[in-house]
């Protein structure tokens, strides 16, 4: 059984200005040990889909109108709050994308990371303090005995991001949401980071979601990814697979706008564009989401009047397209347009 | 012009700022080296894309060129005619020919000016043309760069950030200048719309014979606009050459280690690249710690 | 492969549609905060009552004029003395009663509203000028100069306000209108100062300065385009700040008989007139009271909630 089943998950915000359905439509499952990527710009809905997993979102104004996440045999949307805190720290734990804010300032790192193995292991102050100098070593913190009673002022960026992985592994939990943990940092931190949480996975044995923008980042840390669109999953496979033979094509485009390191006439080139904006989420496009941008939607196709389901396309590879690749070659070689 | 066809000569730029402390009385303990000695030159029509990560000091050397900063030494000509120490009038009628696209599409524009404005005043600075004629100018700007010239009334918190950054770019093209440094100018961009604008910034290049200064700490952005690649690590500039040797042919070892450090949309390469970034790994480790520094410190 | 109509598109590729589209929100920042005043039940009321109070006190004074308006209430004539009926209990004919002369004080408590009122707003405005002026040539210069004008407005802050608005009321000898404001706001713009040089200084590190100056904008087009109409929501909510230490201040300046003189009144001029009468007929000295309370209360509310409403914080989600 997956560790972590997400089925149709829907999340919407009730504002004022209207219903913003920042999370429309979300399948996936993940096993142990395994790491999934989610991709997606601004508004895709990435964060949401982790803070409804955890339950953090902010009741009101958003509320989860359906699904289900089932982790470990149990159905977190169905759970009190109190459930979910005892959940929350021990078996899934989070870390945020800024490290400049989301430690507390005001207390010694030491007391931040024994809080949590207190509340959820209810050792003692003496091994709670023992246990956090392993986890700073284990991150890769230098002198981390002394290192405990310091407050977050005195680490930088990429060090308080490996705290917060401490804070995030203290009780040994079976999955790490990592929400664009490096984002923030530089090159040569994020580097550093991507590897500790690759080391700190095998040797925790843990499943992971890193959610990120970045598909330089997923095709690093991910075993299988899934591409969001306007609130939707809109493709999911195995790494190899997505980067190999994308189908939908919005990433296609994804992949194409990307700026290259290594290649031939990188300069003179041009990227490849995608023309307007992510959608509105309160009025969404009625059917196909991306359809006022794909390329390939036609007056005449069920884009613009039905909604496409995600379909499995070959073994592992879904996508939730009237267009995708491989229909598209097959069109064109086997009859003229 | 000078002879050799370089637009800008920068010789020795150093920039320092104080650290200070103490309560009541402040005194001057020690200082940040945020440029330290750097030499470059920018020939006309090309770019020098200028990389570094943070704490590098590459923006500060922006705005040093741009003496929006002053530099604490060192020697900056532009068009031949020496920056530092340049009368207010003189340095004022320069200031048209070299001008500044920011990276935040958010605090770049005055929330309190409407589009039309924002592009306008540079001209209305320099006292050029009338009001009707500024209007004309304006128009065609913002159509240039891609931007409805209708909403000109609009104020800026209406658009996305794609949108203000293309206002932002007509704002500096509105005095016809020879040089752009674009700071980081699609950081705070998606993807999506980060092509957009580079492809902008391309066209805008090609058709009007500009110059740039490409600051940017994403390596991959730089690659795709710049002829010349510059890189900067703590203030100092430790390899600088045409972009396509500097990236397959490295010779420093910090830019080896970044290049190496730099995810790339391949998972196949990158199980080879995180082979790769082992053998760098003391070095990374050392830039890494000195980025993180860097941050500590009062930033420029 | 179609090309679809309705996309928005980029400027370069042939074929490609120009424009980069439509604005993407279509609100105003005024219209926002609007919306996030009026949430706040609080301030909405505190503004009603606020303007129910400026009403009052400007229009009732006249209304003795105007023939029929009254017609069961003959002596409103705020200036009406009528010995006969004086320390009157508040009754139909004198909702608040009369005072120690037997004018009618409903309309006597609105003329004194009208000069507590104005003399409350006039030195606001003085003590927002005053702390404009400095505050942005201090931020605005930074470096030495701020350095120095800030040490010397600590100094200043050590200087009590109320005595010094009664020396400096000795010093010109007349108490009018002119002289109250001036004698307020002289030692109490030391706050408003602060609050603006604050301001200029975060204004600063925007980009849009550099790009103005960037640009060769001078000084005073980058400080009076670019600074100061973004202080304008800090200056509102200082004013009703400042307003009800001012209204106070004036109210305590007249008790102690420094204030306005007869026949005009002022809240506090009143008050002190109803001082020895208290224990005859209370409501003379406590119906100005409670006026005064009232608008200070009202300001004090307003300002909270201008400042949640126009907190730049919250306006870019």
């Amino acid at each position: 059984m997956a560790l972590l089943e997400v089925t149709d998950l829907r999340t919407h915000f009730f504002t004022r200005e209207g219903v913003v359905q920042a999370v429309d439509g979300v399948d996936f499952s993940l096993e142990r040990g395994k790491t999934l990527g989610i991709v997606g710009e601004s508004g895709s809905g990435k964060s949401v889909t982790a803070l409804s997993i955890m339950g953090l979102i902010p009741r009101p104004p958003a509320r989860i109108v359906s699904g289900s996440v089932v982790f470990d045999g149990r159905d977190l949307t169905a759970l009190s709050e109190s459930e979910l805190e005892d959940i929350r720290g021990k078996d899934i734990a989070m870390i945020f994308q800024d490290p400049m804010t989301s430690l507390n300032p005001t207390l010694k790192i030491g007391t931040q990371i024994t809080e949590v193995m207190k509340r959820h292991l209810g050792v003692s102050d003496e091994e709670a303090r023992k246990r956090a100098v392993d986890l700073l070593e284990e991150v890769h913190i230098a002198n981390a005995a002394d290192r405990l009673n310091d407050y977050p002022h005195r680490f930088s960026g990429g060090m308080r991001q490996r705290v917060m992985i401490a804070i995030a592994l203290a009780c040994n939990p079976k999955l790490l949401i990592a929400d664009e943990p490096t984002t923030a940092l530089d090159v040569t931190v994020q580097a550093q980071v991507l590897d500790l949480l690759e080391e700190l996975r095998d040797s925790h044995e843990m499943a992971m979601i890193i959610i990120t923008h970045d598909m330089g980042v997923v095709a690093e840390a991910a075993d299988d990814i899934a591409v969001m669109y306007a609130g939707q999953i809109v493709e999911r496979a195995g790494v190899l697979d997505l980067f190999d033979r994308p189908e939908h094509p919005y990433t296609e485009a994804l992949l194409g706008a990307l700026p290259q390191i290594e290649g031939e006439g990188i300069r003179e080139g041009r990227l490849t564009a995608i023309p307007g904006r992510p959608p509105d989420l309160v009025d969404p496009p009625p059917a196909c989401r991306f359809a006022p941008r794909c390329p390939y939607a036609n007056r005449n196709d069920s884009c613009t009047t039905e909604p496409p389901e995600l379909r499995e396309i070959r073994a592992g590879h879904w996508v939730r397209s009237a267009h995708p690749a491989s229909e598209r070659a097959a069109h064109a070689q086997g009859a003229p347009a | 012009m000078t002879s050799n066809g370089a637009l800008l000569q920068v010789e020795d730029l150093t920039k320092h700022f104080p650290v200070k402390k103490g309560i009541l009385i402040e005194r001057t303990v020690g200082h940040v080296k945020a440029v330290d000695g750097v030499s470059f030159e920018i020939r006309e029509g090309e770019t020098l894309g200028l990389v570094g990560e943070s704490g590098s000091g590459k923006s500060t050397t922006g705005y040093c060129i741009l003496q929006l900063l002053k530099p604490t030494s060192g020697s900056i000509r532009f068009q031949g005619v020496e920056l530092t120490g340049l009368a207010r009038e003189e340095l004022r009628r320069t200031r048209r020919d070299m001008q500044i696209v920011f990276q935040d599409p958010y605090s770049s524009l005055d929330p309190r000016m409407t589009v039309g404005n924002i592009v306008a005043e540079p001209l209305e600075v320099h006292g050029i043309g009338t009001r009707r004629s500024r209007r004309e100018t304006v128009r065609r700007l913002l159509d240039t760069v891609g931007f409805d010239p209708n909403f000109t009334n609009r104020y800026p918190h209406e658009f996305s950030g794609g949108q203000r950054q293309r206002i932002g770019i007509a704002r500096a093209l509105a005095l016809n200048p020879k040089l752009i440094v674009c700071d980081e100018p699609v950081s705070a961009l998606d993807v999506s719309i980060q092509a957009q604008i580079l492809n902008l910034l391309k066209d805008l290049q090609r058709d009007f014979g500009l110059t740039y200064l490409f600051i940017a700490h994403d390596l991959a952005v730089v690659r795709a606009v710049s002829d010349r690649i510059a890189v900067m690590n703590r203030g100092r500039l430790v390899e600088i050459g045409d972009a396509e040797q500097v990236y397959t042919n490295p010779q420093d070892e910090y830019t080896k280690a970044l290049l190496a450090a730099v995810p790339v949309p391949d998972p196949r390469k990158m199980k080879e690249r995180k082979r790769e970034r082992r053998k760098f790994a003391h070095t990374l480790a050392e830039a890494a710690e000195s980025a993180d520094a860097a941050t500590l410190e009062p930033s420029q | 492969m179609a090309v679809n109509p309705s996309q928005e598109a980029v400027r370069g590729a042939p074929g490609e549609p120009r424009s980069a589209g439509a604005p993407v929100r279509q609100s105003s920042l005024w219209r926002d905060a609007w919306r996030r005043y009026v949430k706040n039940r609080g301030a909405v009321a505190a503004a009603l009552v606020f303007f129910l109070l400026l009403l009052y006190c400007f229009a009732v004074p006249g209304f003795w004029k105007i023939p029929g308006i009254w017609t069961s209430l003959r002596d409103v004539d705020p200036y009406q003395i009528d010995f006969p009926n004086a320390y009157a209990s508040p009754s139909l004919a004198h909702p608040f009663g009369t005072d120690n002369f037997g004018r009618d004080l409903f309309a006597r408590t609105a003329l004194g509203g009208q000069i507590s009122i104005a003399i409350g707003f006039g030195a606001t405005l003085a003590i927002l000028l005053i702390g404009v002026v400095y505050g942005a040539i201090s931020g605005f210069a930074g470096g030495k100069l701020d350095n120095g004008m800030m040490r010397f407005l600590d100094a200043l802050y050590g200087l009590p306000y109320l005595p010094f608005a009664i020396i400096t009321l000795a010093i010109v000898g007349v108490v009018n209108f002119w002289t109250m404001v001036v004698a307020l706001s002289i030692a109490s713009w030391f706050t408003a100062a602060r609050i603006v040089r604050g301001q200029i200084i975060t204004l600063k590190q925007n980009d849009y300065v550099r790009a103005a100056r960037a640009v060769g904008a001078r000084w005073y087009r980058v400080l009076g385009r670019h600074l100061l109409p973004n202080t304008l929501g800090v200056l509102i909510i200082a004013i009703f700040l400042e307003l009800p230490g001012v209204i106070l201040g004036e109210a305590f300046l007249s008790f102690i008989g420094l204030g306005i003189n007869p026949p005009d009144a002022s809240w506090g001029s009143m008050a002190q007139d109803g001082r020895d009468a208290y224990r005859r007929a209370p409501h003379i000295i406590i119906v100005p009271s409670i006026a005064i309370a009232t608008l200070v209360l009202c300001a004090n509310f307003i300002a909270d909630g201008l400042r949640d409403a126009l907190d730049p914080r919250t306006r870019e989600s």
